[in-house]
Parts: C-alpha cells; sequence; structure tokens
C-alpha cells in the first residue's frame, strides 16, 4: 500500500509541530516562574571556585591564647551570643606525674571558657607542677571526606570545589546530624536560625580578596591561610609549610584534613 | 489461529498508573530543581554566591594602609609588625567609608590581653605579672606602635 500525503494530515502535522514548540516555551517560562518562586539565584561575584584551593595552617608555637580570634569571629560572622563558636581556643594544661609513678606526665586538663574569647583564667595548677601548657585554636577542618556531608540527609552540606566545606540555609532543615556527625565538634544548630552553622573560611572575604578574620586579626601569626593554586613564591604559606613538620587532628578518621597544624602534643585531640 | 496478544486490563491499569507516577515525578523535578544544581557538584551551585554575598566587617590592613601608610611604616620595624590594626582599634570599615567616625580608642586592656602572664603562653612571648609590674598607664612607658622604644 502507498502512503498518501494529504494537505490535510500534512497541515495537521505541522500544527501539532507548532502547538508542542509553543507549549514547550510556555512550559520553560512557567519552570522560570516557579523556579523563581521557590530558589532565588545571586549573581556569582565574578568568583570561579575552581580557580582556587585554600588552605589554613595553625602554628601552635605562636599562640597566645588572646582570644581575638574568637571574638573577630563572632563579630565578622553574626555569631549567635553565648556558646557558639565558628571557631575556638583550647588550653591544654598537662601536669607533672606523681612522684614515684612510672608515667612521664599526668591527666591533662583541658579548658576553653566561653571559646576563650576572653582570654584564660589562672590555671587550676601551681605553676611548678605544670610540665607542658599551651593553646590550641580549633575551627572546621575542612576534611576531603567530611563526614558531616556524608551524615545530611537532604545534602544541604557540601564541599564547594575550593576547599571549603559550606552549608546551603535554604536547604538546611536543622536535623544536626552534621553537628553530631563532625568529629572535630566544629559545628551547631544556630538558635536564630535554627539551621546548622559553622566555619564558611569567612567565604564573603576571601571571595573578595580580603583573609578570613580570625587570620586577619591574629596577633601572632599563629594563622596562616592561602591559595594554593595562585600562591606567590614568597608567601607565608609557603614559608610554613617548607619550614615546618606539619600534622592534622585525628589522623585515624581518615578524614583528611586541609586545616595544618605544627608543634602540636600528643594529647591533642 | 493464535489470538493477538492483548494486555490483561489490570496490568494496563498498573502500568498507567506507574506511568503517571513516574510522569508526574519527572515533571515536578523538571519544575522545581534548582538551575545551579549540579554546577559543582550534589548541590546548588548558587549557595556559593549567596554565602559569598555577606558584607564583610572587618576592613583589613590594606585598607589601613591607604591613609595611614607612616603608622605602619613605624609598625613593620618593631615588635608589633604582626599586629592588624582593628586588633586593637576594633572593627574599622565605617571609619573607611567616613573618617569622621571615629574608631575605639585602644587602652590598656588591649595590651594587657596579650601580654599578661599565663603558663600556657610560649616562652618567647613578653609577658608580665599587671599587679607587679606597675599601677599606671601601659603608654607612659611603652609606644604602642613602637613598643621597643620610649615615649
Amino acid at each position: 500500500m502507498k502512503t498518501q500525503f494529504s494537505r490535510r494530515s500534512a497541515l495537521a502535522k505541522l500544527g501539532g509541530a507548532l502547538a508542542g514548540v509553543l507549549t514547550l516555551s510556555v512550559a520553560r517560562k512557567a519552570k522560570a516562574v516557579v523556579q523563581k518562586v521557590f530558589v532565588s539565584t545571586t549573581a556569582p561575584n565574578g568568583y570561579d571556585p575552581t580557580k582556587h584551593k585554600w588552605l589554613m595552617c595553625i602554628d601552635d608555637n605562636k599562640c597566645i591564647g588572646c582570644g581575638l580570634c574568637v571574638e573577630a569571629c563572632k563579630r565578622e560572622n553574626g555569631v549567635p551570643e553565648g556558646p557558639y563558636f565558628r571557631t575556638w581556643i583550647e588550653r591544654y594544661i598537662i601536669p607533672k606525674p606523681k612522684p614515684g609513678s612510672d608515667q612521664t606526665r599526668g591527666e591533662a586538663l583541658v579548658d576553653s571558657p566561653n571559646g576563650g574569647m576572653h582570654g584564660f583564667p589562672e590555671p587550676p595548677l601551681p605553676k611548678d607542677q605544670i610540665e607542658h601548657a599551651f593553646f590550641v585554636p580549633k575551627l572546621c577542618n575542612l576534611c576531603e571526606n567530611p563526614p558531616c556531608v556524608q551524615a545530611c540527609p537532604v545534602g544541604a552540606t557540601f564541599r564547594a570545589p575550593d576547599g571549603a566545606v559550606l552549608i546551603d540555609p535554604k536547604y538546611c532543615i536543622g536535623c544536626a546530624f552534621c553537628v553530631q556527625a563532625c568529629p572535630y565538634g566544629s559545628r551547631f544548630l544556630s538558635p536564630v536560625t535554627k539551621t546548622a552553622e559553622k566555619c564558611t573560611l569567612c567565604y564573603h572575604r576571601i571571595t573578595r580578596g580580603l583573609k578570613p578574620a580570625c587570620v586577619e586579626i591574629c596577633p601572632a601569626e599563629a594563622r596562616i591561610f592561602g591559595d594554593l593554586k595562585n600562591l606567590p613564591a614568597a608567601d607565608p604559606l609557603q614559608k610554613f609549610y617548607e619550614k615546618n613538620r606539619v600534622q592534622v587532628l585525628k589522623p585515624h578518621l581518615g578524614t583528611e584534613p586541609r586545616v595544618l597544624y605544627a608543634g602540636l602534643d600528643k594529647e591533642v585531640r | 489461529m493464535m489470538r493477538p496478544f492483548k494486555l490483561p486490563p489490570q496490568i494496563l491499569r498498573l502500568v498507567l498508573l506507574t506511568l503517571a507516577i513516574v510522569g508526574s515525578y519527572l515533571v515536578a523535578r523538571a519544575f522545581l530543581t534548582p538551575p545551579s544544581f549540579g554546577q559543582y557538584g550534589w548541590y546548588r551551585g548558587a549557595a556559593l554566591g549567596e554565602i559569598a554575598a555577606r558584607p564583610p566587617v572587618f576592613a583589613g590592613k590594606k585598607a589601613c594602609d591607604e591613609c595611614h601608610s607612616d603608622i605602619l611604616h613605624k609598625l613593620a620595624a618593631d615588635a608589633h609588625k604582626t599586629l592588624s590594626c582593628e586588633a586593637c582599634h576594633g572593627v574599622s570599615r565605617e571609619h573607611c567609608d567616613n573618617p569622621d567616625i571615629l574608631p575605639v580608642k585602644a587602652t590598656g586592656s588591649h595590651c594587657i590581653r596579650c601580654h599578661e602572664a599565663n603558663p600556657a603562653r610560649p616562652a618567647w612571648f613578653k609577658q608580665i605579672v599587671v599587679k607587679d609590674h606597675y599601677s599606671g598607664k601601659c603608654t607612659e612607658c611603652h609606644v604602642p606602635h613602637e613598643p621597643t622604644k620610649t615615649p
């Protein structure tokens, strides 16, 4: 049988195709409207996250425990009042062993009154009983394999290509699974927004070419921050890891942190 | 003679129902997935820009250098070279935009904050026991911008 082409069938087919194209464009417009209502987008400010790789280093021999970084972080990021910190300082006091005991040291005392924001009181031990005492600044460890991202049930927390582990506040449902999952305790549930919050590496600053607030304010240069993909030859970061032997916190967890510490003691967790 | 295969009506209903469910899911997904989802990974790419949209609070030492390079030169030549201006003078972004708004006046409490003796402070760091040191003002004997000099 021969296929018959008539004007009627050709017109009908053409009309159908046209209707299809028209509904497609209408659907596209409808989609755009729906997306505008449900998800707003802001124009990126010319920052390409694939062209940077941030690294934070901490020279623990230099930290003087002044708490300026904690205060600056709270101020810069509008962290809620109270026991909520994106960065904090811990004080480790390792007492001398009891005379006659077979130990090299006593049990470490760790404190962080108000995150170390207003400094530290006199240690609870007299000076002659202290073997070692030092401060350790803590923050998000910027893991290569972040457990918090694994734990998030809605995909609100993620690791950006530049190494920052961030939270999408519009997606976060405030279940706090990530708070439990973080082995470094660097997340909290904000009493204001009811979503999880954490160190963003001052994302609003680093994308504008500024240093994070804690690095900017540290008077002892204990915090060193840089971009591994755009590293000038005489960068303090380069000097830091050429000069020091570095380690990370809790390496046995396989989280591969991107916060490197120099001069850490074995007691530090 | 073989009868042509005909889908049993109950199966047909199931197939149609499945298609309707899957179809409505696909339509909803097409409409509700944010456009930037999957731009960098399994998350909303636009979130990066939104997080970065926050205005910075601290102005940074470079901003101070634009007008106060003389003081910064003094600072860089002495022991306080690692200090950021805003560590003692407070957040100065408003002062950058309008020089009439003065930053916080630095006082002796800023000196003590770092230099009060504490066994946990590193030994290389200059520390004093304030009550045994002196009861007057720090600036009577020390110049904050050039700490090794005397006024």
